[in-house]
């Protein structure tokens, strides 16, 4: 009995492979192989100068394994960039939300500083705000899996991924909610399916029973001529005339019928809910400690560098040192300050954090009150591998990034730093 | 109109039963209907992918207005263009059903391969509406009265009358309220919340956000009593569109000459 349900199985999920490949070649024919969710594909204009996501942590590793059904809790900060590109809307209408290749895993909860984000919401610019997003995974597979905001006018701003082998079998899959009246719902992606089926199929016959009703009769050359001659009581008769009668009457009796019952059957419904979420504006607790300005920005091309030259202020009463400058979800971390280097967790997808350390010209910490100018170089093959380099292709050549100072004590201080960005084509 | 004499020697030949022109006329009759069954179903499916689209396709975007006023506007072109030929032509009123038909078949074709094998939607999500009600009154109206204007009144409303009672059945379990991390939503709420769509966040919904207040909460009933009004304007149009395309006329093949035929005399 098992193996021959799962011998159908099987045999079902090699004809979906099969459709599923012919579906593919044809899609790949037309628009050429997009990899992951293109991510990559997103104009560094607006990676670098809308969402800033650090401290992200996962339920799970990167490239571990899981089951159908089990648990992914992502969690961390995103940043809301103070110099949004222009070109499209403030972020007054976000949704927080998962990229996967579809519905791979069901989005169980999602809250932007504790508030549920069922629906829509909005932020202000230059704030920083806590996100929880929990998975369970549905589909088998390998999946990229990030945190993201689909913000209006740019679309989906997608956080740092990673993999998850997702293990088991899809059918085993279950989602079970409860409603409000009191119907227990087994499985969400299959609740009432029968019952749309069952109304579609009776509508479908009587439609399929009109159309023979007609067609089992001689059709095109003999109707046609018929029109022509005017002989309309051949071509609709008293019969069909009759029959015709009933249906209206059959089919409007019926469609008060099953209002009716539907009524019984669902007395207490409630529209779909369209309002907006409303998150508190957090305060920025780092607000003021630090001034940074941009001086000038270069990117060497040659050497997938960027360099900084920036004037920092310390308006604490504590010694602080540049320990990671991040853009675009690339960490590049100062090597040399044992605070910054312990935010990088152990698991960490490597491709996003840099493999050199973040050079900065002055190491000795800034004093309390002093203003120090500082060249910073951020090199990396992430900048090409990244397509960040693309940032010569837009019209908008500047860039933006947040700046993480460390004190003594190991607690940070975060700033933005943003300003027009040079190339320097040769060596 | 009187038939010519060629016509009505073919009328009386194709007529009469077992004869070899009757049964030629058939296979001209499969074969016509095979590749209409597909032109319908490709230039319908298309035609309110393209138009009626996220509102078809998601259950969370079956709303009490946009849904329910923008569909059947869209659905009447095709059926009310196609009716003038197949009625005024072939004497068949059938061109609401057919079409109904061949969309809903198209539609779960699409949703089975498309949204369900290749990208995982549950069946829950994407279930097409039912159309083939409101298509057929229009089709029964025009049987029965074989006249443009009280089809449009009777038939074009009805597509629009019959809309929301025919879905509703399929609709009601997913308007259940269920309340999720403490917020009030409904099932078809909940199901586009949970299934992933990547580039369509919750805010892209085109669906009514506040009630229609003067009416008192009624929107089905408003919006149906508009769309019904626009449909009997609509069916009308189409109608003529669909009168003005048929009698385009035909245009001299100049070619057939070169190939050894001679000029018909119709065509002169
Ligand atoms: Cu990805």
């Amino acid at each position: 009995m098992t193996t021959m349900k799962s011998s159908k199985r099987n045999a079902l999920n090699v004809r979906a492979a099969l459709i599923k490949s012919v579906l593919l070649m044809v899609l790949m024919c037309v628009t050429g192989l997009v990899l992951a969710h293109g991510e990559r594909n997103q104009e560094p204009f607006l990676r670098m100068k809308t969402l800033h996501w650090y401290d992200i942590k996962w339920s799970v590793e990167n490239d571990s394994t899981i089951q159908v059904n089990d648990l992914v809790e992502m969690t961390g900060k995103v940043h809301f960039f103070s110099r949004w590109p222009e070109v499209i809307n403030k972020p007054s209408t976000i949704f927080l939300g998962n990229a996967t290749p579809g519905p791979v895993f069901v989005r169980v909860e999602t809250y932007l500083d504790g508030v549920p984000m069922i629906q829509s919401t909005g932020v202000e610019m230059g704030h920083v705000y806590d996100f929880k997003v929990i998975l369970k995974a549905r589909i088998p597979g390998r999946h990229h899996v990030h945190p993201m905001i689909n913000v209006e006018s740019a679309g989906g701003l997608v956080g740092p991924g990673i993999w998850i082998t997702v293990a088991g079998d899809a059918d085993d899959f279950v989602y079970s909610i409860t409603t409000r009246t009191g119907t227990e719902i087994a499985n969400l992606g299959s609740y009432a399916v029968p019952n749309v089926i069952k109304w579609h199929a009776i509508w479908a016959t009587v439609g399929v029973l009109w159309l023979l009703w007609w067609f089992r009769r001689p059709l095109i050359i003999q109707r046609y001529l018929l029109v022509k001659q005017g002989s309309w009581d051949q071509l609709i008769t008293n019969n069909d005339r009759k029959i015709a009668a009933t249906l209206i009457v059959g089919i409007i009796v019926t469609l008060i019928y099953a209002n009716n019952i539907t009524k019984e059957k669902y007395p207490r419904t409630v529209p779909l809910q369209g309002s907006k979420a409303h998150v508190d504006v957090p305060v920025n607790k780092y607000a003021g400690m630090v001034t940074v300005k941009n001086l000038s920005a270069e990117y060497y091309l040659p050497g997938r560098t960027v360099t900084v030259k920036a004037k920092i202020t310390n308006n604490t009463n504590s010694p602080i040192q540049l320990g990671e400058f991040t853009a675009a979800n690339i960490r590049f971390v100062n090597h040399s300050v044992p605070a910054a280097m312990k935010g990088v967790d152990v698991g960490y997808p490597d491709e996003l954090v840099a493999n050199d350390s973040l050079k900065v010209s002055d190491q000795t910490p800034i004093q309390p009150g002093e203003t120090k100018i500082l060249d910073i170089e951020a090199t990396d093959v992430a900048w090409e591998t990244e397509r960040l380099s693309s940032l010569l292709n837009d019209p908008d050549s500047s860039y933006g990034a947040l700046l993480f100072f460390y004190n003594a004590k190991g607690e940070r201080i975060i700033e933005e730093i943003y300003g027009q960005i040079i190339p320097t084509f040769i060596d | 109109m009187k038939l010519t004499t060629n016509e009505a020697t073919l009328l009386s030949a194709v007529t009469t039963p077992n004869s070899e022109a009757a049964r030629i006329a058939r296979g001209l009759d499969m074969f016509v209907v095979a590749i209409l069954f597909f032109a319908i179903i490709a230039a319908f499916h298309i035609h309110i992918m393209l138009t009626v689209g996220d509102w078809d396709f998601w259950v969370d975007w079956k709303d009490r207005m946009y849904w329910v006023t923008a569909t059947p506007m869209l659905l009447i072109f095709i059926p009310a263009a196609l009716s003038y030929p197949f009625m005024m032509r072939f004497g068949l009123p059938i061109a609401g059903t057919l079409c109904a038909f061949c969309l809903v078949l198209g539609e779960w074709i699409s949703r089975i391969v498309g949204f369900h094998l290749w990208t995982y939607f549950p069946y829950s999500m994407i279930w097409p509406a039912i159309v083939l009600p409101g298509l057929m009154l229009m089709d029964l109206v025009l049987l029965l009265s074989r006249n443009l204007f009280i089809t449009s009144i009777f038939g074009g409303s009805a597509v629009a009358f019959a809309f929301a009672p025919a879905n509703w059945p399929i609709l009601a379990p997913y308007h259940e309220p269920v309340v999720h991390m403490g917020q009030l939503v409904n099932v078809a709420d909940m199901i586009g919340y949970s299934f992933t769509r990547t580039a369509t966040p919750e805010y892209l919904r085109f669906i009514e956000r506040g009630t229609l207040r003067t009416f008192g909460g009624e929107s089905t009933l408003i919006s149906t009593g508009f769309s019904g009004f626009v449909c009997m304007i609509l069916f009308f149009v189409w109608w003529k569109i669909g009168e003005w395309l048929t009698n385009l006329g035909t245009i001299p093949n100049v070619m057939k000459k070169h190939v050894g035929l001679g000029d018909d005399d119709d065509e002169k």
